[in-house]
């Protein structure tokens, strides 16, 4: 099947009624909580590295105060919200192009077909809405620890001032900041989705395990690329 | 099986699974063809995804930093801050995330494909050494490219920093050029080189690994192509962060 | 027909499933070359070919899984190749038809992310108002009736190969359709359990009426179930009459295929 001719489908599904409900909220969970654990890790490295980082670069110029602007802007509105697309990407896409393409080579999706239910509504439709979901409160969570993080390490280990951090950080990051983020995850996890369900969804019997493999390569692959890229032109027309 | 017992098996298989990849590195026979094949079809794949993905972030710093710094009329230390950060920071992260995602993830999914169909044992029955033969080829070709890539990615990085700030941004070409280079030091480079040589390595290990001890079936592959770049990604924040600490202590 | 057999049985009114002339090629490779065929309602209708030579093609040309390139096929009368499925309401009915039928993939296509019990309850939740209980009470009678009582609880991956495909029978006949499908019944089943296979099909087949395609490659399945049989090599359909009829023919394809020679009109490839 074409991507176009996917795409299409795919939102006709998405938008006709409500989705079936076993399926949203099983892929809600798994994509919701079942990241937690993983994002928490990464949030909690990445912000501390912010800090660091800026730190022995400002440092060089001997701008070390300026270090809460540094982790407002580049966590809040870059780092934060691409990194939780990219895990996403990488746990939760994966995840949905594997299943899908299981479900192709074993002949599910046909078995589906059969009994006379459309794969679109049953499948792709609950997957496109619980991912398109999640993703946002999975980025404003990453917001939240990831800024934590960045707290702790500048303080505690960089010994900057705190009230000047936590007062920079607040100048920095206004309310349409954040929402901005929230916009963000929507579009991420929307992308990141539909390009992982098409990967699957694409997979056919004759392709065996490897199609399964193939499958969860590219959704990786292109999921991010498309996050990172998109990103680009996201911040472009925010803040330029 | 308690889980202290499973944990200590998992650290057993691990120690094997090392130990076995370092045998075959000292010893022959060495698969140079295959390596040098496998490195090919790596940099051919990577190129693209690599690129696309590292040099929005250039364009992302720009964009940002040119605001932040305007508003404190230093707007020629964007440069520096550009050159720092992607040399020694986005460009190898990023650089190796997306050998993880793309090489990793295609070397788990082939190993565990061939585990599935039992073609690793039926080269253990013709009396090829499967890690040797399979999993080593990878790794090695994993370890080159990634730094090779960093190379590209660096310029790409600079280059699309270079084309926000100064093509979109309008600050000054003159300016921008002369603190490009400033504050980055050989240090730098080779700082970001180190950590792409590392990241590769550890994308191939944890695919060979992952990849030989696929079971159950397709859904199995899948599981071992994710995981692979799932396991990647947090080695590489982790070990980024433990490195910049380390690198500000010694003051570099 | 050149020198096969094309049988339309002159009495009956309302055939299950004709296939008028249906071709289907995938690039230059003919799959199906105007193949032309009626199955009479309440037949088990076995066809039988080598490995690759659209027999499967054919059965999903049947639920409209494939859109043959050319011909009609008639299900019930109704015409399912002048259905458009990117029309919605074309699309509706398609799925309406599908629900004449019922259908057992090779591996059983089972869901494995759900229990035994879900599989078999899957197109009942879906397409009928009943009650928990009584879903549950049906799905306990077919399993009871695949010779597997009391597995609800189980996940699909406890399964072995039979039990796999007995379960996915349980789920095929769940709404009681009126044409089964059998994708392969036998494949990769040993003798006996193909044999329990082949008794289910025909006790369902007499007790509940239903009409059965299967297609297969095992002669010694089809000599015992079927009551019509095709032979399909190479696209074309090479014969096609009462299993009577063809078993006793002296057509060179269905001696071959019978005798398992390896000399005839059949190559190997």
């Amino acid at each position: 099947m074409r991507f176009d001719r996917f795409v299409v489908q795919a939102v006709r599904a998405q938008f006709r009624g409500i989705p079936p409900m076993d399926e949203f909220l099983r892929h809600a969970i798994d994509a919701g909580v079942g990241s937690l654990a993983l994002l928490t890790l990464l949030t909690i490295f990445a912000g501390m590295n912010l800090s660091v980082q800026a730190y022995g670069t400002f440092a060089r110029f001997g701008g070390q105060e300026m270090l809460g602007l540094f982790c407002g802007v580049g966590g809040i509105r870059e780092l934060y919200p691409v990194m939780a697309a990219i895990v996403c990407g990488a746990r939760i896409g994966a995840t949905l192009a594997a299943s899908l393409a299981n479900m192709q080579i074993s002949e599910q999706v046909e078995a589906l077909e059969v009994m006379g239910i459309d794969p679109m509504r049953r499948l792709i439709a609950p997957r496109l809405w619980a991912v398109t979901l999640m993703l946002p409160l999975l980025c404003a969570y990453a917001d939240a620890v990831g800024i934590c993080a960045s707290y702790f390490s500048a303080v505690h280990q960089m010994g900057i001032n705190e009230g000047v951090f936590i007062a920079q950080v607040k100048e920095i990051v206004t309310l349409p900041d954040l929402f901005a983020g929230v916009v963000k995850g929507v579009i991420f996890g929307w992308l990141v989705a539909l390009v992982s369900c098409y990967h699957g969804y694409r997979a056919a019997k004759r392709d065996g395990a490897e199609g399964v493999g193939v499958a969860t390569n590219r959704a990786i692959v292109h999921g991010a690329v498309l996050c990172i890229v998109l990103n680009m032109f996201l911040s472009a027309l925010m803040y330029a | 099986m308690t889980g202290p017992l499973r944990l200590l098996e998992s650290l057993g298989a691990v120690a094997i699974y090392l130990f076995a990849i370092v045998r075959s590195l000292f010893t022959g026979p060495r698969y140079v063809a295959e390596t040098l094949r496998v490195a090919d079809i790596l940099v051919r794949r990577c190129l693209l995804p690599v690129g696309l993905a590292v040099a929005p972030v250039g364009a992302v710093i720009s964009l940002q930093g040119v605001h932040i710094f305007r508003s404190f009329g230093a707007e020629e230390l964007l440069s520096s801050l550009l050159a720092t950060a992607v040399f020694r920071e986005y460009s190898p992260a990023l650089a190796s995330v997306m050998v993880a995602a793309q090489a990793g993830s295609s070397i788990a999914a082939r190993i565990g494909t061939m585990q599935v169909r039992g073609q690793i044992d039926a080269l253990a029955v013709m009396s090829v050494d499967p890690i040797r033969y399979v999993v080593v080829p990878g790794l090695i070709a994993c370890a080159i490219v990634t730094p090779l890539l960093n190379v590209l990615t660096t310029i790409l990085g600079l280059a699309s920093g270079w084309f926000f700030a100064v093509v979109l941004s309008g600050c000054d070409h003159g300016s921008f050029m002369a603190n490009l280079y400033s504050q980055v030091s050989m240090v730098d480079l080779w700082v970001g080189m180190g950590k792409c040589l590392v990241f590769g390595t550890a994308v191939g290990l944890i695919a060979g690994y992952l990849g030989l001890r696929t079971s159950g079936g397709a859904t199995g592959v899948g599981k071992a192509a994710n995981n692979t770049v799932t396991y990647t990604i947090v080695l590489i924040l982790v070990v980024d962060y433990l490195a910049s600490m380390l690198l500000l202590r010694w003051g570099l | 027909m050149p020198e096969g057999f094309h049988y339309v049985p002159p009495t009956d009114p309302a055939p299950a499933v004709v296939f008028e002339n249906v071709s289907k090629s995938f690039g230059k490779q003919c799959v199906l070359d105007s193949v032309s065929l009626v199955v009479p309602k309440g037949a088990i209708m076995v066809m039988l070919g080598p490995s690759g030579t659209g027999k499967s093609v054919l059965l999903r040309c049947l639920v409209g899984l494939i859109k043959p390139d050319a011909g009609h096929i008639y299900v019930f009368g109704e015409d399912l190749t002048a259905l458009d499925e990117s029309r919605s309401a074309d699309r509706n009915k398609l799925f309406a038809l599908r629900r004449k039928f019922g259908m057992l993939f090779q591996d059983g296509a089972l869901f494995d992310d759900m229990s035994v019990g879900d599989n078999v309850a899957f197109p009942m939740v879906q397409h009928t108002r009943l009650g928990t209980a009584e879903i549950r009470r049906q799905v306990a009678e077919n399993l009871k009736r695949v010779g597997l009582p009391g597995v609800e609880n189980k996940m699909v991956s406890e399964l072995s190969g039979g039990m796999r495909k007995r379960v996915a029978f349980a789920r095929a006949i769940a709404l009681r359709p009126e044409i089964v499908l059998c994708d392969e019944p036998s494949s990769g089943l040993d003798p006996v359990m193909s044999a329990t296979l082949d008794e289910l099909i025909q006790e369902l087949h007499r007790e509940l009426g239903m009409t059965f395609i299967v297609i297969s490659h095992d002669t010694a399945e089809a000599r015992k179930i079927s009551t019509h049989i095709g032979l399909l090599y190479k696209g074309k359909l090479q014969a096609f009459d009462t299993a009577e009829r063809v078993l006793n023919s002296s057509h060179s394809h269905v001696k071959q295929f019978f005798e398992r020679n390896t000399q005839g009109p059949i190559k190997v490839l």
